[in-house]
């Protein structure tokens, strides 16, 4: 099962990076703008099979007949005709270096982003050299028969794998986000580990860079069969610009029996972006799932990555960690369904709030009667660092079921002026100090992130806290 | 899909209302007044996050509007009224006092959840309790309005006013009751105004019958240097729906917001709370507890709201279910708002799930049987709201009420709580 060089033009067929094989179609046919041409335009230029482009216009329809929500953050700014649906590599390329913001090329410097990264980055072209450590790790991973594609070439050539899986998770009509992407999908992850299989290192979408995974409307699906494990990592602690004003994706993951599936996101938009994401989790039989989930970036980002407990003791954790700075509102948390008997799960919120910055933490724990002795712990802390700065917490509970055991719990609180008196008699400056407090406050969520990002995670703290970065 | 509050005021006519009980033309005026805004403020339509655990289709709305409802036996020691205490019905209080009940009547709105049905109340109340303390005075007993309902079909929207004066200090409870079996409305509402430095301690008691829908909400504004414990304390009912809202708009006021709700049956019990921190150094803490049993179930959806100039505030939410049954079920759903960095605390916590295993078994290794070790257990859960009624004849009413929920023990007769 060798797997095609992804320099090569034909590999990324539904990539932007590098436009489309077939140079002969015109691409101009994709002009702002959603409809069902569009949708089936789109379609077509993958080559798709037709139970997708039915799907898709299922989905289109169900985006077009259904509200935006009301709760949440504000959306209103959002011109869903004013949006490109499908960009190819071509397009992207007019993007220059000179068009980045500022700010973000401050923060890149700061962080001591290798230069080619940068760029990437900032999505003005250039190559993030990966491809050593890539093909090393591929090569390991396929004697094993794990499959690690992009979720297009994953289509083609699972075909019956993909379609027995893709939006079983996340129905089409789940919501109007789900749907659009259902809709105008294009990139992002496909991954199958074999029943028995560990996976040892993480499987990151970074290394993967030449290919698409940080598509606007990416589309991930993850297999872990029975008693697996793997670990994905999505996204990277610096900032990543693009012109584009809204980014929704989609992740359906299915943990079965024993299998365990650790899925990290560090999400660093650009602040003119609209990050509205469905991610969601079916866990079987004795299965393990864990979402951390760190949001940074972003205008608003609504986002809930969620599990639900199939089988009996089937475990979930999800930690979020959100940041809003300036004009930012990180509207995040998580959800668990608790559909069988002894399942567990825990959720840990971290959100610190600074500026004009608002963070939300919104979060559902449900329990279907009949599963007893399920188990639910939710904390959440949140600091809020300016006096114009807000932070709400809105935790559902619904639980159906006498013998269990559910509880919340939820603190606001501001940088005690003992503890930076304390750390400035120490000879800290004021930023210093509260940046080491902020750092203690995300400590817990830190610890869990693979190393580049933590160490990126704190750094980045400490210039937010600096005022150096919007 | 608004019910026809038209056939509520024709058949009662705010109007004709006033007439038969020869009402002054400003309460008249008043009643109209709220009669248009009770019709501008929507009947919720269920989408409303407030609503959406309650939806209002069974509703009774049939009976008709309760014109002679039963007196309120109102205990007080006559000698408070030569220190210009008064105490009795609303109506009675217009006769006696129009100035002072028009200078409070009807001043107070509710958020948006509850406008609607405390606009219909201030229309078209038949009754009520009025209390008003002068300024310093200080009532060193606990004041008791009891009311029982009739049975029969029928609705009623009472209007309740307490007003303290500045320094003036209170304790009321409001008890009512009606017999089983009637599908009645009860719509009743409270308002609760503490001036500067007033300290009130009001409990509300509700034993309606299996039967009966309440929907009601209690307000309270509490002044500068004010302290309010209210106690709210949902007993019977087939379905109740309390909006509670509590307005810190004086600096250095502190709140206590308690509840205790033991259910069974089918019964449903939807209380919404909002603790609005309006001012500098205030405080609100709230604790509700749940004991479910049978079907019953419960949601509680509270938000706590510190305004961005409101600084240096303390605020708790707590809520905590005991699930007794297989399919009894709760929905707690604590809400923080936090619109400013200068807090000194916030906080909640929510908790549901049934009896610890383990306690019911030291109980029971005591030698006592299943059911008495379950009651004394819910007892003692209780006992973290109980023991902050510091009034011992208001504390004997609300465990006679819980004990015919959860059970009594042969100590009840006594009136002293099992420690």
């Amino acid at each position: 099962m060798a797997l095609p060089n992804p320099n090569a033009t034909h590999a990324t067929p539904g990539g932007y990076r590098y436009g489309w094989h077939d140079t002969d179609k015109p691409l101009h046919i994709f002009k702002k703008g959603l409809s069902a041409e569009t949708v089936m335009a789109i379609s077509r230029i993958k080559d798709e099979p037709q139970w997708m482009t039915d799907l898709r216009l299922k989905a289109y329809r169900h985006f077009e007949s259904r509200p935006l929500p009301t709760w949440g953050g504000d959306l209103k700014g959002i011109d869903f005709q004013d949006i490109f649906y499908y960009v190819t590599g071509t397009d992207r390329a007019v993007q220059s270096w000179d068009d980045v913001p500022d700010y973000i090329r401050k923060t890149y410097d700061r962080l001591g982003i290798p230069e080619a990264e940068k760029k990437y980055l900032a999505g003005v072209g250039g190559q993030y050299d990966s491809e050593v450590v890539y093909h090393n790790i591929r090569a390991d991973l396929e004697k094993q028969g794990v499959i690690f594609l992009g979720t297009d070439e994953g289509l083609r050539r699972y075909p019956d794998l993909f379609r027995e899986h893709f939006g079983k998770v996340i129905p089409a009509n789940d919501n109007k986000l789900a749907a659009l992407n259902t809709a105008v999908w294009s990139g992002g992850s496909f991954i199958y580990v074999p029943p028995g299989v560990h996976v040892e290192l993480p499987l990151q979408a970074y290394f993967r860079i030449n290919t698409e995974n940080m598509g606007q409307f990416e589309r991930t699906l993850i297999i872990a069969d029975e008693g697996s494990s793997v670990h994905y990592v999505e996204g990277c602690t610096a900032p990543a610009y693009t012109t584009a004003s809204l980014h929704s994706a989609v992740v359906e993951i299915v943990v079965k029996k024993g299998a365990r599936v650790r899925y990290t996101t560090i999400q660093n938009w650009s602040h003119n972006v609209y990050n509205l994401v469905t991610k969601r989790a079916a866990a079987y039989e004795d299965s393990v799932m864990e979402w951390v989930d760190g949001n940074l970036g972003s205008k608003l980002t609504m986002k809930y990555p969620s599990i639900y407990l199939l089988g009996e003791r089937a475990h979930g954790e999800i930690l979020s960690i959100a940041f809003a700075g300036d004009g930012q509102h990180q509207d995040a948390g998580g959800k668990v369904i608790h559909a069988a008997a002894d399942t567990t799960s825990l959720i840990t919120s971290k959100s610190i709030s600074q500026g004009t910055g608002r963070t939300s933490y919104r979060g559902l724990v449900k329990v279907y009667a009949g599963c007893k002795r399920a188990k639910s712990t939710v904390r959440c802390d949140a600091l809020i660092l300016s006096d114009e700065a807000r932070s709400d917490t809105y935790p559902y509970m619904e639980i159906d079921e006498e013998e269990v055991t559910i509880g919340h719990e939820a603190t606001v609180s501001k940088v005690g002026s003992e503890q930076l008196f304390y750390l400035m008699s120490r000879g800290l400056n004021e930023a210093e100090a509260s940046a080491m407090i902020v750092n203690g406050f995300i400590e817990p969520i830190v610890k869990e992130l693979p190393m580049e990002y933590a160490v990126e995670m704190n750094r980045l703290i400490q210039l937010q806290m600096e005022g150096a970065v919007g | 899909m608004a019910v026809a509050l038209s056939t509520v005021l024709e058949d009662a006519g705010t109007g004709r209302l006033s007439e038969r009980r020869s009402e002054p033309a400003w309460l008249r005026a008043l009643r109209a007044e709220w009669a248009r805004r009770a019709e501008t403020d929507a009947w919720p339509t269920g989408s409303e996050e407030e609503w959406r655990r309650t939806k209002l289709d069974g509703l009774p709305r049939d009976g008709a509007l309760l014109n002679d409802p039963p007196a309120t036996e109102y205990v007080i020691d006559p000698a408070w009224a030569a220190r210009g205490v008064i105490f009795g019905s609303l109506g009675d209080a217009v006769r006696d006092h129009p100035d002072l009940v028009r200078a409070h009547l009807g001043q107070s709105r509710t958020a948006a959840p509850q406008a609607h049905f405390w606009a219909r109340s201030l229309a078209t109340w038949t009754a009520g309790t009025f209390l008003y303390v002068p300024v310093g005075v200080v009532i060193d007993e606990a004041l008791t309005a009891r009311t029982q309902l009739p049975a029969g079909e029928w609705s009623h929207f009472p209007h309740s006013l307490v007003v303290l004066e500045r320094d003036a200090s209170a304790t009321l409870l409001e008890e009512f009751s009606s017999p089983d079996g009637g599908a009645t409305w009860y719509g009743g509402t409270t308002d609760l105004r503490l001036g500067e430095g007033a300290r009130l301690r009001y409990a509300s008691l509700q034993r309606l019958g299996d039967a009966a829908w309440q929907i009601g909400a209690q307000r309270a504004e509490v002044g500068k240097d004010a302290v309010l414990t209210l106690l709210d304390a949902e007993i019977g009912s087939a379905v109740t729906k309390m909006g509670l809202e509590v307005r810190m708009s004086g600096g250095g006021g502190t709140s206590r917001l308690l509840g205790i709700l033991a259910a069974g049956g089918a019964q449903r019990i939807d209380i919404n709370s909002t603790q609005d921190l309006l001012a500098s150094h205030t405080t609100s803490d709230l604790l509700y507890l749940a004991a479910l049993y049978d079907e019953a179930h419960a949601s509680f959806y509270g938000l706590t709201r510190v305004r961005p100039e409101a600084k240096a505030t303390s605020s708790y939410q707590e809520c905590r279910n005991l699930l007794l049954s297989p399919l009894a079920g709760a929905e707690p759903i604590p809400v923080l708002e936090i619109e400013t960095n200068d807090i000194l605390r916030c906080g909640h916590g929510a908790t549901a799930g049934a009896i610890d295993p383990v306690q019911r078994f030291y109980a029971m290794s005591r030698g006592l049987p299943a059911d008495e070790a379950e009651r004394m257990i819910v007892r003692g859960f209780f006992e973290r709201v109980v023991a902050q009624i510091d009034s011992e004849p208001i504390r004997a009413r609300v465990l006679a009420a819980l004990a015919a929920r959860i059970g009594s023990e042969e100590s009840d007769d006594s009136g002293e709580v099992a420690a």
